[in-house]
């Protein structure tokens, strides 16, 4: 019945409609019977309830400590296991934007997974060597991240399988070397990783450090580390409401706050140990809590919101606070001592510095500090930094320069013990509220003197962009990790410096802006990046088929195949089939392309051009006739290209063996590679002399050979791209990236402002078939409901097994390169107006060989050219290739 | 390290770079560097306490648009003196912008200019595992340009 005045009275409405509206009241009335059997919204909202309720709610999907907080002011998502806040409810995109730029954005990463290794350090490295390779980039024996001074970052792979089946991209953080440990050789290594991405380096960490997989019998681990373990359910749960009120005679526990994993079975295990070489993997998952702040102001919101804890001054204050134990126990040793005021000299000299991208990437600094929540401003106020006092330029250079020494990184952080302690002696905000309610003049700062919590922490410096020419530095902040049950107590000093708080919108956003891939969107080749990208192909589909077919983009016409996700596989097999047919073609242009290094006559260079084109379309025309043949022909010359080439080791018997086990794309991680093509696709124009200054000895000319070489031993690899749009145009997700033809480029070069060709419109082969099934749906009777718009537009054919969508190609797609006008090389994985570049800007993958294919034959002042168009449009843009490293 | 000049017109004095020849000792290990093994990275320039009144000129911003901030600063009247800072290549824009400042209004604007040196950092990542990372310093001369209304009128 309609919500209307006297829609209770069936009998207004027409009787023909009076049985059912009787059902449907009877229906409501009774559900409202069981509603008010609960409880009072009042009730409700009591705290125990309402607690006990929390708690319910977060058995399922994990907490973050900061969850109340999100949920009153984000759209909550639940992914990975966790509720996660994705966006501000408030119109924030370009607030969001503003604050990594000049200000300070706060996000709470602690649903990163932190998995503690612990063993010596040789067995240690020796058994994660496996799972990287030198080839792309250090690995985690860097001397720099060796020693502690650093954070590393890298990609990991399965083990042994290097440049393919990689597993995700982590950082990782070794404990700094303490004086008496150094003796014994015991290391402990923090691997942080996305949780998508946790189960497989669990199980592939256990395999490489021949921990077992089943679990280890209780005692086993409890009696290897005794000192520092603790059973699981008191670090679990930690009694926070009326401790006080918890007489003697009361019995009754009340419910208990889930600080850390609510979801984990108390005795599900998580330390594995080794028997062979006594390495010991911990799943630290929720113990330790991450915050990230982004932007200039990162810097001084973080030092003015934190402060180094007091030493206490002599012995009789020391013997006083027996219950903080681990502080004053901490203090009794001088040498601990003496690093804690070095660690405090380094935050006020740090406070010095502007902004996080004038210090040395990955510099970590520990760190004890006191309850923040005691020094909080009344208002929310903004953190300037004050550079007014240039007190110590001399050591500030220094520290600039050198970075904080290795020795400053450690923090008690790292131990176990200490973080239980200070989880467990956390005073409550409500005891807090007590004390400050007595104070004697209401508003000054609570002094607690020796009582003050002492909680360790671990500031770790994120580089901001690093790679590429423009805009370095940008987004560079710090990461703050303290024990799990301060998490407000942090985030709200923070907020009140005037940091902004952005989600996982945001998170993507920095990535992007950075240049850098976001996992675990754009990683095609792990585990966790194609599930993901299954999971958004279906909610996009879900979401294209709500709407009736004339309210949507009819895809077939588009000539986009795939408008919600991106066939790499495809790609990547027909590229290695199309350079197969075409050969000689590419042997031929590479000469030539030789040719017009050293003539520098620009005659000569567009008789080049002609010749080449004319080359090209000749292979075309005969290309189609008869592909087979030559495929097979040239399936036998390349492996014996590839058995001339130089470089043949381990990698190519693992290219020979891919053709058998179809189905696989990798993604190019070799940093020498990497250089080598990015510095082919810049353009050689009037800065052509500086770039061969850059190049130096090692650089190889782009040169038939070499791109053969890469060819035979790289054939199903895509690469990383970053592609910046000469001028209009705002590329999406899942655009294609075409090779520009000659008379695209020419069209450039006669009219710098053209927005660029147009791809024809396609015929859709399939409405006919959409509609004569749709008319054969609806003369057949049917059941009497559920005819709603978005059904009309589906039309299952169940004889066929095929899903025909009006407006999408049905799902066994051929031919995806060169389904349009131009040649496909690669899809835009994310792409947007970018606001730190003020023009479009797209990041995604090209196949390696297309890539190659299309800079072989662009001449060289146009190197490095693409087209780029979005699914749902006919313009194709012009745009540049940038490969950055 | 800065010399300033008094006179109105302009001068460019050369920095005499043995004297401002930094004894960094990360520079030393630096001498010996391979290309393949390390990654040059270039630090941002230090962020220097930043007036209302000041304005550093880039090569990215629009040369006219750079001018006409300057000269709506000038003639919003809150500010009776505005400094241009530029920094490498940025050094000859900013003496272009000061000099169209002073050579439109009149002979009512004089100009001051200051050199001096700025210290950059580069660093040099490791591309082996084996490298300690490392950090070079550079000098880049900067000006630092004054203009000024000669008498309140």
């Amino acid at each position: 019945m309609r919500r209307r005045a006297m829609s209770h009275n069936i009998k207004r409405l027409p009787r023909r409609l009076q049985e059912i509206a009787k059902k449907e009241v009877e229906k409501v009335s009774q559900l409202k019977k069981e509603q008010s059997k609960s409880k009072s919204r009042k009730a409700r909202r009591r705290h125990g309830s309402l607690l006990m309720e929390f708690n319910r709610r977060q058995r399922k999907n994990i907490w973050l400590e900061t969850h109340i907080w999100h949920a009153k002011r984000f759209h909550m998502v639940k992914k990975w296991g966790y509720c996660l806040g994705n966006k501000p409810t408030t119109k924030s995109y370009r607030a969001c934007y503003r604050s990594m730029t000049k200000q300070c954005l706060l996000q709470d990463l602690s649903y990163y997974c932190c998995l503690e290794l612990n063993g010596t350090e040789n067995n240690l490295l020796k058994a994660l060597a496996r799972l990287t390779s030198v080839d792309a980039g250090t690995t985690f024996a860097s001397v720099a991240c060796l020693s502690g001074k650093c954070q590393g970052s890298l990609v990991l792979y399965k083990a042994d399988q290097y440049p393919e089946k990689p597993l995700g991209p982590v950082t990782f953080l070794w404990r700094p070397k303490t004086q008496p440990d150094s003796s014994s050789g015991n290391r402990q290594l923090w691997i942080w990783m996305h949780p998508a991405l946790k189960m497989d380096l669990l199980t592939e960490l256990q395999l490489v450090c021949q921990c077992l997989d089943v679990p280890v019998p209780e005692p086993a681990p409890n009696e290897c580390k005794t000192i520092t373990y603790v059973p699981e359910k008191q670090t679990e749960v930690v009694g926070l409401k009326r401790k006080q009120q918890d007489k003697a005679g009361e019995v009754v526990i009340p419910e208990k706050k889930i600080i850390g994993n609510g979801t984990r079975d108390p005795s599900t295990t998580v330390v594995w140990t080794s028997l062979t070489n006594g390495i010991t993997i911990e799943d630290l998952t929720m113990e330790i809590l991450r915050y990230r702040l982004i932007g200039p102001l990162s810097h001084c919101v973080i030092f003015e919101a934190i402060q180094a804890a007091d030493v206490p001054k002599n012995s009789e204050e020391r013997e006083e606070t027996k219950m903080y134990c681990w502080w004053s126990e901490y203090c009794t040793q001088p040498e601990k001592m003496s690093l804690h005021n070095h660690q405090r000299d380094i935050l006020q000299l740090l406070l010095g510095v502007a902004s996080p991208a004038e210090i040395s990437a990955g510099t970590v600094l520990g760190l004890t500090v006191g309850d923040p929540r005691l020094n909080m401003p009344r208002n929310r106020t903004t953190a300037i930094p004050d550079l007014s006092q240039p007190e110590d330029l001399e050591k500030l250079r220094d520290l600039c320069l050198n970075g904080i020494g290795a020795e400053y990184a450690q923090s008690q952080i790292w131990d176990r013990n200490v973080r239980n302690v200070v989880t467990e002696t956390k005073i409550s905000e409500q005891k807090l509220n007590q004390m400050r309610s007595k104070l004697l003049v209401p508003g000054t700062r609570l002094d607690l003197g020796s009582q003050e919590s002492k909680i360790p922490i671990l500031l770790v410096h994120q580089p901001g962009k690093m790679a590429g020419q423009e805009h370095t530095g940008w987004g560079s902040g710090w990461d703050i990790l303290i024990p799990k049950g301060w998490g407000m107590a942090f985030w709200i000093p923070l907020i009140y410096r005037g940091a902004r708080v952005g989600g996982l919108q945001e998170g993507a956003k920095h990535t992007q802006y950075k240049g850098l891939p976001h996992f675990p969107d754009d990683f095609p080749d792990c585990p966790a990046g194609i599930q993901h990208s299954v999971e958004t192909k279906k909610e996009l589909i879900d979401k294209y088929n709500k709407y009736p077919p004339a309210k949507r983009p009819n895809y077939i016409h588009y000539g986009t195949m795939t408008p919600f996700r991106c066939p790499w596989q495809q790609l990547v097999e027909e590229w290695e089939a199309h350079i197969q047919a075409g050969d000689l073609k590419l042997a031929v242009s590479g000469k030539e392309q030789e040719l017009k290094f050293e003539v520098q006559n620009p005659n000569y260079k567009h008789a080049g051009v002609h010749e080449n084109k004319a080359s090209e379309e000749m292979s075309n025309k005969e290309k189609p006739s008869e592909p087979d043949e030559e495929m097979e022909e040239d399936s036998e010359s390349v492996t014996i290209l590839e058995r001339n080439t130089g470089c043949k080791n381990g990698k190519n018997v693992i290219t020979q063996d891919t053709p058998a086990e179809s189905g696989h794309v990798s993604v190019l991680r070799s940093r020498k590679l990497l250089k080598q093509i990015s510095m082919w696709c810049r353009p050689s124009s009037s800065r052509g002399q500086q770039t061969q200054r850059y190049r130096g000895p090692a650089q190889v000319p782009l040169a038939a050979d070499a791109v053969k070489s890469i060819i035979g031993s790289y054939p199903r690899f895509l690469i990383w791209v970053r592609l910046s749009l000469l001028k209009k145009g705002s590329p999406i997700a899942n655009a294609t990236i075409c090779v520009p033809s000659k008379e695209d480029l020419q069209l450039l070069v006669s009219d710098p402002n053209c927005p660029g060709p147009q791809e024809s419109k396609h015929r859709d082969p399939f409405k006919q078939k959409c509609k004569a099934l749709k008319n054969k749906k609806r003369a057949l009777p049917k059941v009497p409901e559920t005819t709603t718009a978005a059904d009309l537009g589906i039309t299952s054919v169940s004889g066929c097994g095929v899903n025909l969508v009006q407006g999408l190609w049905p799902d066994q797609i051929r031919n995806v390169i060169s389904h349009c006008s131009r040649l496909a090389i690669g899809y835009v994985s994310q792409g947007d107006f970018s606001l730190t570049v003020g023009c479009g800007e797209a990041l995604g993958f090209v196949s390696l060989l297309g890539l190659l294919h299309m800079i072989s034959n662009q001449p060289p002042n146009h190197r490095g050219l693409a087209l780029v168009r979005n699914p749902a449009s006919l313009q194709y843009r012009f745009a540049k290739i940038n490969i950055e490293v | 390290m800065s010399l300033s000049l008094s006179s109105s017109s302009l001068y460019i004095l050369p920095v005499s770079m043995a004297e401002n020849q930094p004894t960094a000792p990360a520079s030393e290990g630096a001498m010996d560097m391979d290309q393949v093994e390390y990654t040059l990275r270039k630090r941002l320039p230090r962020k220097l306490p930043k007036r209302k009144n000041d304005i550093y000129v880039n090569m990215k911003t629009d040369f006219k648009a750079q001018l006409a901030r300057c000269q709506k600063m000038l003639d919003s009247g809150c500010f009776s003196e505005i400094c241009i800072h530029g920094l490498g290549l940025a050094i000859n824009r900013a003496i272009n912008i000061a000099l169209q400042l002073q050579g439109g209004s009149f002979g009512s604007l004089q100009i001051a200019a200051n050199t001096s040196t700025v210290e950059l950092v580069d660093d040099l990542e490791p591309e082996l595992d084996e490298g300690e990372p490392l950090t070079r310093t550079r000098n880049n001369s900067a000006i630092h340009i004054k203009v000024f209304h000669t008498l309140p009128q």
